[in-house]
């Protein structure tokens, strides 16, 4: 793992919480260690502090995910969610706002690493069974407690992309483009249509999702709570 | 109308119209002593031409008038000295009246043709003048790049046109009277002239506030009263003058202030002065009203760019509390990351007699980080820093974000959500962050003041165009007169329980939160006990779906 953030104090306390989750430690004080580190020591995930004194840490992101697929969880001290966004869209796969608690950066990491380690196309063959719940993309098919449920190609269109990155946040502008093709002046309000339409054919209760979660001013996460 | 006292233009100055006319008189009493010395010599052809030429003089240097008035007395000195019988009216030989008549009709003749060839050619200069220095003007203030520069280039026009010792632009600043001296021009000799203004500070603040001219004399007395024509009325040649103050109360003034207007409102001051007088012509006077036109104008060019050099610096004020606001959060939240993961790291290990101290500083650092979250959000709301980004959203999405980010504090408190019956979902236009806040705040609220077991209520409808999120709890309520102040920033009602943390600002970000986005938060007493707050945003329309 490479902890990359240039207050040695931050990255002494991260060492400490995160140093029972995962093998090797690496640190760097700046973007330029980093990815230098990225490259040479391949680590599993790589944890990175927005404020770097060298450059900034949406450069990072989108330096190492030029090449490499390995998780990038940002750390962010600003509560800015078009900033939240631009990192998602840069190559971050997830973010955490200072300060956070350690219990929700490890399970964070977790999985992180989890989801790099599936295969290369998570959920495309095997089914995803959450609870009561059946999702199978590859045929098409959600069934509730053995009952089919019916959903329109809208509705696949936008569940096949949360699923294909689950654990993660996507952004709006990501699902308009995945479902609509391009982000119309109305695909916004039908984003948010579609998404309590979803919401109400698998989910109990609309107004605590427990699958499709909000991702406040950035998008949704699909969460696989096995 | 009065004739103009202005001195002939052909250099021959004399200044005072009391000595050219004793200057015409001595040259009459001069021709006729000498001619009566040299009497008998004379023909009568020679009188009347010499006296013809003291009458042109007359007509030459002072006008009409004196010409007339020479012409009279020649008529007389001709007819009692020089053509007998001598020293009487009368007249011997008969057709010496011939020549007298013609002496007369002559000299009244040509002394008024003189005269009204010299006033046009004095109106023809003044009007290249006034051509020049209009051309001039607008050159000026086209090519000054900043707007005060243009503004002293028209004073200077004016200065210079007029031919007075200085001209003086004044500006009202702000929304009170006080008039500041934006642009002066004084020639190389005036340089006492701002003192003198100085003084006249009051008179000019007068001028300014009532829009009426005044005059300045020597003396330190003052004339005021009367308004000027219309300055951009264009028929400048049917106007020969918008002086209310009359011509004789401005003849003799050192000084004349005139109200800058545009469109009516009043811009300033335009003050002319000249030692010892200030003269000036019809027409230099109607030059003077079109000039100060354009001066108004200038004026308010200079109040046009304050005002956007004023903005701009407001925009820059603003994106730095912005850039202020996120430092001060970066820095106030590194440090509280590091003390949280540091006491986690003690309380898992377990060993040391601190761990129960560790608990606490976890939980005191998520208390600060809330508190520095409520100061800095209240920072935004009123120090206009708040970044608002309005789009159609959920009342899903709204309520389910706010009760995943509750969560921690609800523990196993229940809350219902009910909505409207058959509503199939109901949208809104709103920043959904800002809201999530709002409602978050409002949840905490009802978690605070009631009983560690007592439900909350969530309830989402559409009034109107309006979308209605109440947060309702059992607790203590509000008492009839806290009611608007519990709105109020670091506001804690009498009998909260000192054990209660925060900084007394989450109704009044709630409240502030939803006003910035055209919403509002209000609270009403639940029936059975209790309090009901509601978030209200502005509501959107539900689209028609394809599918």
């Amino acid at each position: 793992m490479l902890i990359v953030d240039d207050e040695a104090k931050i990255r002494s306390a991260l060492r400490q919480a995160l140093e029972r989750e995962v093998g090797t430690i690496f640190e760097a004080s700046n973007g330029r260690d980093a990815i230098s580190i990225a490259e040479q020591k391949r680590p599993a995930v790589v944890i990175v502090d927005l404020g770097l004194p060298d450059m900034d840490g949406i450069e990072v992101c989108r330096t190492i995910r030029a090449w490499s697929s390995v998780p990038i969880l940002v750390l962010s001290a600003r509560t800015d969610e078009h900033e939240k966004a631009s990192l998602l869209e840069a190559g971050a796969d997830d973010y955490i706002t200072k300060p956070f608690s350690t219990v929700e950066l490890r399970a964070r990491v977790r999985a992180a690493v989890r989801r790099s380690q599936m295969a290369p196309v998570p959920g495309s063959d095997a089914p995803i069974v959450i609870g009561d719940l059946v999702i199978d993309t590859a045929r098409r098919v959600v069934t509730s407690a053995g009952s089919d449920v019916h959903l329109t190609p809208t509705e696949w269109g936008l569940l096949r992309v949360l699923v294909a990155n689950a654990g993660k946040p996507v952004t709006h502008e990501r699902l308009f483009h995945a479902v609509w093709g391009q982000a119309e002046g109305d695909a916004q309000l039908y984003l948010r249509v579609y998404v309590a339409h979803l919401r109400r054919k698998l989910e109990g209760d609309s107004y605590r999702p427990r699958l499709i979660l909000t991702e406040p001013g950035v998008g949704y996460r699909f969460v696989l709570t096995t | 109308m009065t004739p103009a006292t202005v001195p002939s233009t052909d250099g021959w100055r004399v200044s005072g119209r009391v000595q050219r006319w004793a200057i015409a008189f001595i040259a009459l009493f001069a021709l006729t002593g000498a001619m009566l010395l040299v009497r008998p010599q004379l023909e009568k052809v020679h009188v009347a031409l010499l006296f013809l030429l003291v009458v042109l003089m007359g007509s030459a240097i002072d006008g009409s008038a004196l010409g007339l008035t020479m012409a009279g007395w020649a008529f007389l000195f001709f007819d009692f000295l020089f053509l007998p019988p001598y020293y009487t009216l009368g007249l011997t030989n008969p057709l010496d009246w011939l020549v007298l008549g013609s002496f007369l009709v002559t000299s009244v003749v040509a002394a008024q043709l003189l005269a009204s060839a010299q006033q046009r050619t004095r109106e023809a200069l003044a009007r290249t003048l006034e051509v020049q220095g209009f051309s001039t003007l607008g050159a000026e203030t086209l090519n000054a790049a900043e707007p005060v520069q243009a503004l002293a280039a028209i004073a200077e026009v004016i200065r210079a046109t007029l031919g007075v010792d200085s001209c003086d632009i004044y500006v009202h600043r702000g929304r009170d009277a006080d008039l500041e001296l934006l642009a002066h021009a004084a020639a190389p000799k005036a340089a006492k002239s701002v003192a003198t203004a100085a003084r006249a500070g009051g008179l000019l603040a007068w001028v300014g506030g009532r829009n009426e001219m005044a005059v300045e004399r020597p003396d330190g007395t003052a004339s005021v009263g009367g308004t000027m024509d219309e300055p951009s009325a264009g028929a400048r040649g049917e106007r020969q003058s918008g002086w209310a103050l009359s011509w004789g109360e401005i003849a003799d003034a050192r000084a004349i202030a005139i109200p800058l207007s545009v469109h009516d409102r009043s811009v300033g001051v335009l003050r002319v002065a000249n030692d010892p007088h200030v003269d000036l012509a019809p027409g230099q006077r109607d030059f003077l009203n079109a000039l100060s036109y354009y001066a108004a104008l200038g004026v308010e060019r200079v109040q046009l760019s304050a005002d956007a050099s004023h903005t701009a610096a407001l925009r820059e004020r603003d994106r730095l509390k912005n850039a202020l606001l996120a430092a001060v959060s970066h820095d106030l939240r590194t440090p509280l990351t590091t003390v949280k993961a540091l006491a986690h790291t003690i309380v898992e290990r377990g060993a040391s007699p601190g761990d129960a101290n560790a608990i606490s500083i976890e939980e005191e650092a998520d208390r600060l980080t809330s508190l520095i979250t409520d100061l800095l959000d209240y920072s935004r709301l009123t120090g206009g820093a708040l970044l608002l980004t309005p789009q159609i959203e959920s009342a899903d999405d709204l309520i389910g974000a706010a009760l995943a980010s509750v969560r921690g504090i609800l523990q196993t408190r229940s809350v219902r959500v009910t909505d409207d019956e058959g509503a199939i979902m109901l949208l809104g236009r709103f920043d959904f962050v800002h809201s999530v806040r709002a409602i978050v705040n409002l949840i905490e609220n009802a978690v605070k003041y009631s009983a560690v077991d007592a439900p909350i209520d969530i309830g989402v409808h559409r009034v109107g165009d309006r979308l209605i999120i109440s947060v309702a709890d059992r607790g203590i309520g509000v008492s009839e007169r806290d009611r608007e102040q519990i709105f109020e920033p670091f506001y804690r009602s009498p009998g909260t329980p000192a054990t209660t943390h925060g900084a007394g600002l989450g109704l009044a970000i709630a409240r502030g939160l939803a006003l910035a986005q055209g919403g509002d938060v209000t609270y009403a007493a639940r029936q059975g006990g209790g309090s009901v707050f509601s978030l209200m945003l502005p509501a959107a329309e539900q689209p028609a779906l394809s599918e």
